[in-house]
């Protein structure tokens, strides 16, 4: 491993003055150019690990380095300037509702822009046009300018990866990309982050719930448990034992197809 | 440094560190708060219906104000020992609030020998209040019974009137609707309802007759009410909008954060509690009545200040944090996070309710009017002192006017945004 894009090192966060441990020590590297699926029970410190890694929530021990900076300590402003370029898709797509396709995707732009041209809304025709390409991209040119909250589940998701592709993304995390969408849409939205990730390049984090998925698009799998590392290696060493000490031993695997 | 083996310091007793001492304290306070709080709610109840039976009984008997009947000490007594035997033996208040019953402790129900020695035990345990410091307190140590969450079974609820606690609030509310009865219905004062109706005749007949002649100077006076709700709600709305964003809980953090939060909340809910009626006395003595339009305007823009702040902050305290999230996670600066996460989701909201409080500064202004405020309240006050009864139903008539015309506007506008 010795081009680690993203190291993760002794990441420790604590909730509630040291009531709930969320991640405990955890170490793990990345390679540019990876799809890292990372998989676990509800609870399992999934969420909380994304959030560290573009500080969306501070750790409160260890180190995160990205592409040789180490991001934890980094002052506001610059720490802005990293977090442009890591892309972020959420479970509820977090899409601002009452406005068009195209102004939620021109957000993905606002880590580039001057406060000013922000406030007003002043984006460039470049970007406009960036926009629109995006949109087509991931089949939503017609659907501009409609309001977000007109589209269904999938295609506010396909909102959310438009608005992630506008900012240029090296790294890509998506929380629970899936987990709100029913089978066959979920094959969809895992398809754009196979191409983000095969054709763009970006390093993909995902978290998802179902393992048939994780396995049918990770090029590696984590697992937590209790905020810890208990598997890390490629999909195809993940057996039944190994599946039933990350989900408990009354776990079923339900299929995804 | 370096002797020491790893996490040598992190080995400290958790107390010595200050927020672990701050833990020890609030986790010791809550088992105290707890344990009294079981006790006081029952001796409370207890108080309080005894306090409103007496007083029943006392004015319908003796026709005088009293509480107790029995001396104050021997009230106090009473009502805790009854408490405590409520709590004993019974399914008390406190017990039904907390969703928690005595158990034993293989959680079966308790016998009669372990409730009397809990209930003895009571006495030295919760009474001197120190005792309660041990988990779990002497009395439930003694009488081997603790508190446990009741489970909910598939088994039909024991009905309202089979419990002690049902018969008890059906006995507190009839006892209040009767005191109250007793305070301010006399026979009297009902008779007069009946047989006085005829005085108010020459009112309502003035009411349906009104006098054109006053007309347009009366419309100059609607036109400064007006005014003055428009704009008591146009300044409001500049000092609350930016206001309410330091009283939103979800966005002050930190403990300089909840430091402004508490005052400035605690601040607007005394300013609120002052009604705007009384606001104008204060800025009528300020800014002498000379003024007076300016004294009412000064009146309701503290009051909506309050009002909005509240309302705003409230909006804010429930945005959608997953948004912020998105944001901000596209590398956006603070004010960009607030122009596109935040703004979105409470425009429509702040615009509804700044409307809405304009709807009640309307009504408010002729209120404030008649303690002097200016405008239509003013004439109206004084036609009424004048007792020039066409006068006032003619004001009154186009009062109602205005306030059904703004309303209905308010209420289409308010259903646009929704």
């Amino acid at each position: 491993m010795t081009d680690a894009y993203l190291r993760i090192e002794d990441l420790t966060k604590v909730y509630e003055r040291g009531q709930v441990v969320a991640l405990r020590d955890l170490s793990f590297t990345v390679a540019k150019g990876e799809f890292l699926v990372v998989i676990g029970l509800s609870g399992s410190g999934k969420s909380t690990l994304l959030r560290c890694i573009n500080r969306l929530i501070e750790p409160t021990r260890g180190k995160i380095v990205l592409d040789g900076v180490e991001i934890t300590g980094l002052s506001p402003s610059r720490m802005r300037r990293v977090r442009r370029r890591i892309g972020m898709i959420f479970q509820q797509f977090n899409l601002i509702r009452r406005s068009t396709v195209i102004a939620n995707t021109l957000t993905g732009r606002l880590g580039y822009m001057p406060t000013w041209k922000a406030m007003i809304g002043l984006f460039s025709q470049d970007d406009r046009e960036r926009a629109l390409e995006n949109l087509a991209r991931v089949g939503l040119r017609e659907k501009a300018y409609v309001r977000a909250d007109e589209l269904s589940g999938g295609q506010q998701q396909r909102v959310g990866i438009a608005r992630a592709l506008m900012q240029d993304p090296e790294l890509l995390l998506a929380d629970e990309p899936v987990s709100a969408l029913d089978p066959a849409t979920s094959h969809s939205i895992m398809q754009y982050l196979e191409w983000m990730n095969r054709e763009r390049g970006v390093t993909v984090l995902a978290s998802l719930h179902f393992l048939s998925l994780a396995r049918r698009y990770g090029t590696r799998i984590i697992a937590l448990k209790d905020g810890q590392l208990v598997f890390d290696g490629p999909p195809k060493l993940i057996d039944n034992a190994k599946f039933k000490e990350i989900y408990g031993e009354d776990a079923e695997e339900v299929e995804v197809r | 440094m370096r002797d020491y083996p790893e996490g040598y310091l992190s080995e400290r007793p958790s107390w010595t560190t200050a927020a672990g001492l701050a833990d020890l304290v609030s986790a010791k306070l809550t088992v105290v708060g707890r344990g009294l709080s079981r006790s006081l709610l029952d001796i409370l109840a207890v108080a309080l219906l005894w306090v409103l039976v007496t007083y029943i009984y006392l004015w319908y008997g003796h026709k005088i104000y009293g509480y107790t009947v029995i001396p104050w000490w021997l009230f106090g007594v009473l009502t805790v020992e009854l408490g405590a035997l409520w709590g004993a033996f019974g399914v008390s208040p406190a017990q039904r609030l907390s969703g928690r019953r005595l158990v034993r402790e293989d959680g079966g129900s308790p016998r009669l020998s372990q409730r009397v020695v809990y209930w003895l035990a009571w006495h030295v345990s919760v009474v001197p209040v120190l005792t309660l410091l041990v988990e779990p307190p002497l009395h439930e140590r003694l009488s081997g019974l603790r508190f446990e969450r009741v489970r909910t079974t598939g088994a039909a609820p024991i009905p309202w009137y089979r419990t002690s606690t049902g018969l008890y609030t059906a006995g507190v509310m009839v006892a209040t609707v009767v005191a109250a009865i007793g305070v301010t219905v006399t026979w009297t004062n009902l008779q007069r309802l009946i047989s006085d109706a005829w005085r108010t005749a020459k009112f309502w007949q003035a009411l349906v007759s009104p006098d054109t002649s006053i007309l347009q100077a009366s419309f100059r006076d609607l036109i400064v009410t007006v005014f003055m709700a428009v704009m008591a709600t146009t300044f409001s709305v500049i000092v609350a909008v930016p206001l309410s964003f330091l009283a939103a809980r979800n966005l002050m953090k930190g403990p300089l954060g909840r430091i402004v939060y508490t005052l400035l909340r605690g601040t607007m809910s005394i300013v609120r509690s002052i009604e705007p009626i009384v606001w104008a006395i204060v800025f009528l003595v300020w800014v002498t009545a000379r003024r007076a339009p300016f004294a009412g305007l000064l009146a309701l823009w503290v009051h909506s200040i309050a009002d909005l702040v509240k309302l705003y902050a409230e909006q804010l305290e429930s945005i959608n944090p997953g948004l912020i999230e998105a944001i901000t996670s596209t590398g956006a600066g603070r004010l960009s996070v607030l122009r596109y996460a935040v703004v979105p989701q409470i425009i429509n909201p702040y615009v509804s309710f700044t409307l809405y409080r304009w709807d009640i500064n309307i009504r408010m202004a002729t209120v404030v009017g008649v303690v002097g405020g200016g405008g239509i309240g003013q004439r109206l006050y004084s036609y009424v002192s004048g007792q020039q009864w066409s006068l006032a139903g003619t004001v009154m008539l186009m009062i109602v006017i205005l306030v059904w015309a703004i309303d209905y506007l308010s209420a289409r506008l308010r259903a646009k945004l929704a």
